[in-house]
């Protein structure tokens, strides 16, 4: 099952934040972070820069959260409500396109499958999916998310999390079912 | 597998991957399972089938993505602890600014009781032909002026509510982000307003003003006497050109935004350009002045000249639009020449 960054971080209280740690910290918790940000303010300009500045403040303060994920998952949703408090009024709003939700049924997945990488071809189905369902996939897969954690930070019903992620794998099995060929 | 089929399975392997040591929990959803792999044979592969999905979506592909955000947070990372003293020193600085400046206002009310003191004061910069210059802003923005330009902005730049600054030519701007006070470029009748970003404004007078996107997000209106127009939306490598034929805004794509600011390092693009700018384009960087015998209206040019000589420009346009040439100091003679 590969390395085990599916179940938060042990906890342990490391009192020297080094920089190595760190920028671990930001590997791990980039793909999934930075998607939450970008559906929280429809915007990837203004996602990173909400996510980095999460991370600068973390840094600053030099101490070592029990439960990082939680406390950058609820620190990214903090940000983009002030962001969309201030920002809106303040500047001429900018009218935030609709992020398309790309389920492209039209392209043909399984000439990918070629390079019978199973983990990333996986990732490019995910990919595909409708953008709230993606992000609900990457919190409960990735990020080791409960149902529970995942409808509080989306603000949507736990019911509506089961649903995306049964859905979810299901649109996987049936696309894997369907070029099962390619993926041996 | 039906939805109610793929519930009980997703408990079960999350059970067995997060529920460490809760074996309850692992052994109740362990009952349903056998239960259900009972009813039907088919049922023992469908489950095979989940954990292979389970298991290769365990951790996103390796992605350097990553790596690039990250890289732009380094800088901010390193700065830290002798950040009090500092802030402290600086405000003695503003306070002895403050001091200063009521002083000299004071006297200088005494000197002048005529003047306004509110006046906001502007200070301008400009780029002479043949030259080039980069500013850095009050607020710490960036500025590199094209030749022949000029800016203008507000001595107290950094605490303005609203930061705007008067452009007159063409520069390339990298605007130090701050939401709360967004900046604005005047430009002719164009007005561009950005939170943090950079682009590319080119506004000569008598020639449609563009603005092209290099990073964030830019919001573009016309103004004519105070009356402002609907707002367009810029993003990366695009760009709207001011048509005063056309009512509204028009949004570009364009290939490489960085094709805008070629002239930073001495390029000159032309694509389709009236011989009439191309002309303007040259009087300004090698500064000279062209005379031609014939206005060259309705004709266009498309080159791209990479930092050369003022002659190996003449060349090319001789060639381009079969002209002949003479240089007498800064002065170029034109004759002839035919579009095609």
């Amino acid at each position: 099952m590969g390395e085990n960054n599916t179940v938060g971080f042990n906890g342990d209280l490391v009192n020297n934040f080094d920089g190595k740690a760190f920028e671990d910290l930001y590997r791990r918790m980039y793909p999934t972070l930075k998607k939450y940000a970008v559906y929280l303010v429809k915007d990837a300009e203004e996602a990173q820069l909400i996510l980095n500045d999460v991370f600068i403040a973390i840094w600053k303060n030099n101490v070592r959260i029990l439960n990082e994920k939680a406390y950058l998952f609820r620190a990214v949703k903090n940000a983009a409500t002030n962001y969309h408090k201030t920002a809106k009024t303040n500047f001429l709003h900018i009218d935030e396109e609709e992020v398309p939700e790309v389920w492209d049924g039209g392209s043909d997945p399984a000439q990918t499958y070629q390079d019978k990488d199973r983990n990333r071809v996986l990732y490019q189905l995910i990919d595909q999916m409708p953008e709230r369902r993606r992000l609900v996939f990457y919190m409960y897969r990735i990020d080791g998310f409960s149902y529970k954690e995942i409808a509080d930070l989306l603000d949507i019903s736990v019911r509506t999390v089961e649903d995306h992620l049964v859905k979810g794998f299901q649109f996987l099995q049936e696309r894997v079912l369907k070029n099962e060929a390619e993926f041996r | 597998m039906d939805q109610e089929t793929w519930k009980f399975v997703l408990d079960y392997l999350s059970a067995k991957e997060n529920a460490k040591g809760n074996v309850q929990k692992i052994e109740q959803e362990e009952k349903k399972i056998q239960e259900w792999l009972s009813k039907d044979p088919k049922h023992q592969q469908e489950l095979e089938q989940a954990l292979w999905l389970w298991e290769n979506t365990s951790a996103p592909p390796e992605n350097d993505e990553w790596k690039n955000s990250f890289n732009t947070i380094q800088a901010s990372l390193v700065q830290e602890a002798p950040k009090k003293t500092i802030k402290l020193k600086l405000w003695l600085a503003a306070a002895a600014v403050f001091g200063a400046i009521a002083l000299f206002t004071f006297f200088y009310k005494v000197q002048h009781p005529v003047l306004q003191s509110t006046e906001i004061a502007w200070i301008t910069k400009s780029a002479g032909s043949g030259k080039m210059i980069s500013i850095v802003l009050p607020d710490s923005s960036e500025v590199w002026l094209n030749s022949g330009s000029s800016i203008s902005f507000p001595k107290n730049l950094q605490h303005a509510a609203l930061r705007t600054v008067k452009l007159k030519g063409e520069a390339f701007f990298n605007v130090k982000r701050d939401p709360q006070h967004p900046f604005i470029v005047h430009s002719l009748n164009l007005r561009t307003k950005v939170l943090g970003t950079s682009f590319n404004i080119r506004a000569w007078e008598g020639h449609p003003t563009e603005v092209t996107v290099l990073s964030g997000k830019v919001a573009v209106f016309r103004d004519s006497a105070g009356r402002q127009s609907a707002a367009i939306y810029l993003l990366p490598n695009q760009k709207t050109v001011d048509d005063l034929n056309s009512a509204k805004l028009s949004l570009e794509n364009v290939e490489d935004a960085q094709t805008a600011i070629g002239w930073r390092e001495g390029k000159m693009v032309f694509d389709q350009t009236p011989v009439k700018e191309v002309f303007d384009a040259i009087e300004r960087k090698y500064a000279v002045k062209i005379i031609a015998d014939q206005s060259f209206k309705g004709c266009k040019l498309t080159a791209k000249f990479s930092n050369v000589s003022l002659n190996e420009v003449l060349q090319t346009i001789k060639m381009t639009l079969d002209i002949h040439y003479t240089i007498n100091k800064q002065t170029i003679y034109i004759k002839g020449g035919k579009c095609n």
